[in-house]
């Protein structure tokens, strides 16, 4: 066995799918495959474990339940969702609480199977290879948003309601600036770096969801709360895939739910401006489609000429 | 004037209900108290009264009476010299001191509901319509009245046609949304089932393709190798040892034992995929309208594995304990959507590790039983009579449409059977459907 070679988790309740995936990975990883979970907490726990692939739904335990319990026990290793079907509340717990590095389906394409788990390897190798394990932010409900200085907010949406909410949950001095269209909210992006950008998927006009593909690419520091009556699974994971939404809420807006993902996002980005290197965890797939003007193609390419000034 | 004209029959959609009774007033011109009786009979002779049974006696615009043509008849000229006796009084002698009157603005049900109240039968008179100030204003023919509300009546009639109509619609949509919402838990499940064998057959065959180049060569650079052996050219055996060498490098033989591990695989995944759509054909056959005989154990264990994502996802098992069944008539589409609300019901009713549901079945006097028993959290005393209620439902908003068991209610007594529950709250569920073996009390609805 090379030592060197990273390391692959593979879980999932049915055998055949371990054996097809282990033959497909053997060549170049040093795969480990089981139908227990609990013998996948103890691997991550004993050893660098660089990728784990989990199936969704299993009999003891669903996959976001895993990964999320994973990220606990060895936040390093990158998580993959891989679904037979993508249900709506699992699409959204991924999301939210196993914060997945990519949600993949059956049946899976192998050679983008491949590419995807060859991109995560080496993100995790990196990150294993630096002596400091990151820390992750785990906030406890109901304690305020602790008196530190935050990165500007920037919130995206037709509504002006979602505004006055995050000004309220957030401490007096934040910056928090509204915008109403695509265009005004990359002009707002060029002119400074926001650390959190909160935006509603729905728009009269605009294509948001295009945009925010498409700003994770400039400007990988900045982290998206996606929120939206708009509830559908397929294209949350898109966003999971091409636009490492951070976040997705169900919207009208729960103020509790917010504000958590409102302190985690700040302190995410504040810990990406320390450890440049982990916004590596971030990489999205190139978008499939997106509709946008050309002058919001413009802003960003400035944003991105400017965050590359920046990293 | 603004009354209509008298000889107009009123359009019975242009009747509006404030002045439906000025609709059919006839202004009639009255007796005066003066008249004769003699002259009261002719009065009646003329066309314009033909139609009258009564005419009004009024004086100043005041109704003093009526006097009718039954009266006249009966009291004179029926009788042996009754126009000479009676001829020549005062019609005032003849005239009935309170006859029925109506106010000009009350509604054809309200003139309809008097009449009633107040004629005797065979209909002798009309009414007398009075105007506002309680004077005078015409004649009201009864069965002028009578034929409105006939109208009326038909009317209503064909409203309440199309209330019900629409009603019937709108229960058939939600039966309807009822079956989507089934349908779209069901496509949840298969996609699942289907999906886990189509991604490692797909990714075994990938993997069998991309390997087949390294074995063909392998097998090419042996044969090249025993061709150069049987020749006995030195110098070429040479060569295809080498080129036979560097093929087993790339493609180590031990490979053929991954290939046919892969191949069983597939085969076995492609079975299942073929199975499961072999189920969900049985389950949705179109011919719903058909009564077949049908095994039901056979439609027991498709809806079980249709249900199989459930039970899997909650590790529920499962124990069937068949009894001996006779083939059964029944709409096997129905009966299945049965078993799966019953059987899915079971599951969702499980939130602990030791789920199990048990399916028995029996024949019982002249009847096939099947009970669904789980060891779920139960149905409270006082929950259980209502189960069967179109739109109860316990789960939350948007969760259940509440019509589940009350389409499997419907499908059983359609089949001419019964459905019925009993409850332990914290220990279990059991549903009873009794099916009739006999054809005769089975009229499957389409």
């Amino acid at each position: 066995m090379n030592v060197d070679k990273p390391c692959v988790v593979l879980i999932d309740d049915e055998e055949r799918i371990l054996r097809s995936l282990s033959l497909l990975l053997r060549s170049r990883y040093d795969v480990l495959a089981t139908t227990n979970p609990v013998q996948v907490l103890d691997w991550v726990r004993s050893r660098p474990v660089h990728v784990v692939v989990s199936d969704q739904r299993m009999p003891t335990i669903n996959g976001v339940d895993l990964l999320r319990q994973i990220r606990d026990h060895s936040p390093r290793s990158m998580r993959l969702l891989l679904t037979g079907y993508a249900d709506l509340a699992a699409v959204e717990a991924a999301v939210n609480e196993g914060e997945i590095f990519r949600f993949l389906e059956k049946p899976w394409d192998a050679l983008k199977l491949q590419d995807t788990i060859a991109d995560a390897a080496q993100i995790a190798q990196d990150e294993f290879a630096r002596l400091t394990p990151p820390v992750t932010a785990v906030t406890p409900a109901g304690e305020p948003v602790r008196e530190i200085v935050f990165a500007p907010v920037l919130v995206l949406d037709e509504d002006p309601l979602s505004v006055t909410v995050v000004r309220e949950l957030l401490p007096p001095g934040s910056l928090v600036v509204p915008a109403s269209t695509v265009e005004t909210a990359l002009a707002r992006i060029e002119q400074q770096e926001y650390g959190v950008i909160l935006a509603e998927l729905r728009h009269s006009s605009d294509d948001v969801i295009g945009a925010l593909k498409l700003l994770k690419q400039a400007s990988p520091r900045t982290l998206a709360i996606a929120c939206s009556s708009l509830r559908d699974g397929r294209l949350l994971i898109d966003l999971i895939n091409q636009g490492q939404v951070f976040r997705f809420l169900p919207k009208p807006l729960s103020r509790e739910l917010l504000r958590r993902a409102l302190q985690a996002a700040l302190e995410r980005h504040r810990e990406l401006r320390h450890e440049p290197h982990r916004l590596r965890r971030h990489v999205v797939e190139a978008p499939r489609e997106v509709s946008l003007s050309s002058r919001v193609l413009d802003y960003l390419r400035r944003i991105r000429d400017q965050a590359r000034l920046r990293a | 004037m603004n009354l209509p004209s008298p000889r107009v029959v009123p359009d019975p959609p242009a009747v509006a209900a404030a002045d439906a009774l000025a609709t059919l007033l006839l202004p009639v011109t009255p007796l005066t108290p003066q008249c004769s009786v003699a002259e009261a009979g002719e009065r009646f002779l003329e066309a314009a009264n033909a139609k009258l049974l009564s005419l009004p006696v009024v004086d100043g615009g005041r109704v003093l009476g009526c006097v009718t043509r039954h009266e006249l008849m009966l009291r004179v000229y029926m009788q042996p010299y009754g126009r000479e006796l009676h001829g020549r009084r005062a019609v005032t002698t003849l005239m009935d001191l309170r006859p029925l009157s109506l106010s000009i603005d009350s509604s054809i049900e309200a003139a309809g509901q008097l009449i009633g109240r107040s004629l005797r039968q065979p209909i002798t008179e009309d009414f007398v319509v009075l105007d506002t100030d309680g004077h005078y204003a015409g004649m009201g023919v009864v069965l002028d009245v009578l034929r409105a509300l006939e109208l009326r009546v038909g009317q209503h009639a064909q409203e309440l046609e199309a209330a019900y109509r629409r009603l019937k619609a709108s229960q058939h949509r939600l039966v309807q949304s009822e079956k989507l919402a089934t349908l779209g838990q069901l496509v949840a499940g298969l996609a699942h089932e289907i999906n886990t064998p189509l991604g490692y057959v797909q990714n075994n065959l990938a993997m069998t393709r991309d390997l087949l180049p390294g074995a063909a060569e392998l097998a090419g650079a042996g044969a090249a190798l025993l061709d150069a052996t049987l020749d006995g050219d030195a110098q070429d055996w040479q060569q295809r040892a080498e080129r036979l060498s560097a093929a087993r490098a790339a493609f180590d033989p031990s490979l053929f034992g991954d290939l046919s591990a892969l191949l069983d695989d597939t085969l076995h995944g492609v079975a299942q995929i073929a199975d499961l759509v072999g189920n969900l054909k049985d389950f949705s056959r179109v011919d719903a309208a058909h009564s077949e005989a049908v095994d039901l154990h056979g439609l027991i264990d498709a809806a079980l594995r249709i249900a199989g994502h459930i039970l899997k996802q909650r590790n529920v098992q499962v124990q069937c304990r068949y009894g001996e069944l006779a083939p059964l008539r029944c709409a096997p589409a129905q009966i299945n959507q049965v078993l799966l609300n019953l059987i899915s019901n079971a599951a969702q009713s499980i939130d602990h590790e030791q789920g199990m549901i048990m399916i028995r079945t029996q024949m019982l006097g002249g009847y096939a039983l099947v009970a669904v028993q789980d060891n779920g959290r139960g149905i409270a005393p006082d929950v259980l009579p209502r189960i069967f209620e179109p739109f109860f439902t316990t789960k939350p908003v948007g969760q259940g449409t509440g019509l589940g068991l009350s389409i499997c209610q419907q499908i059983v007594q359609a089949h001419g059977g019964r459905i019925a529950a009993t409850s332990t709250p914290n220990s279990g569920t059991r549903f009873v459907v009794a099916l009739p073996l006999s054809t005769a009390a089975a009229k499957v609805p389409a």
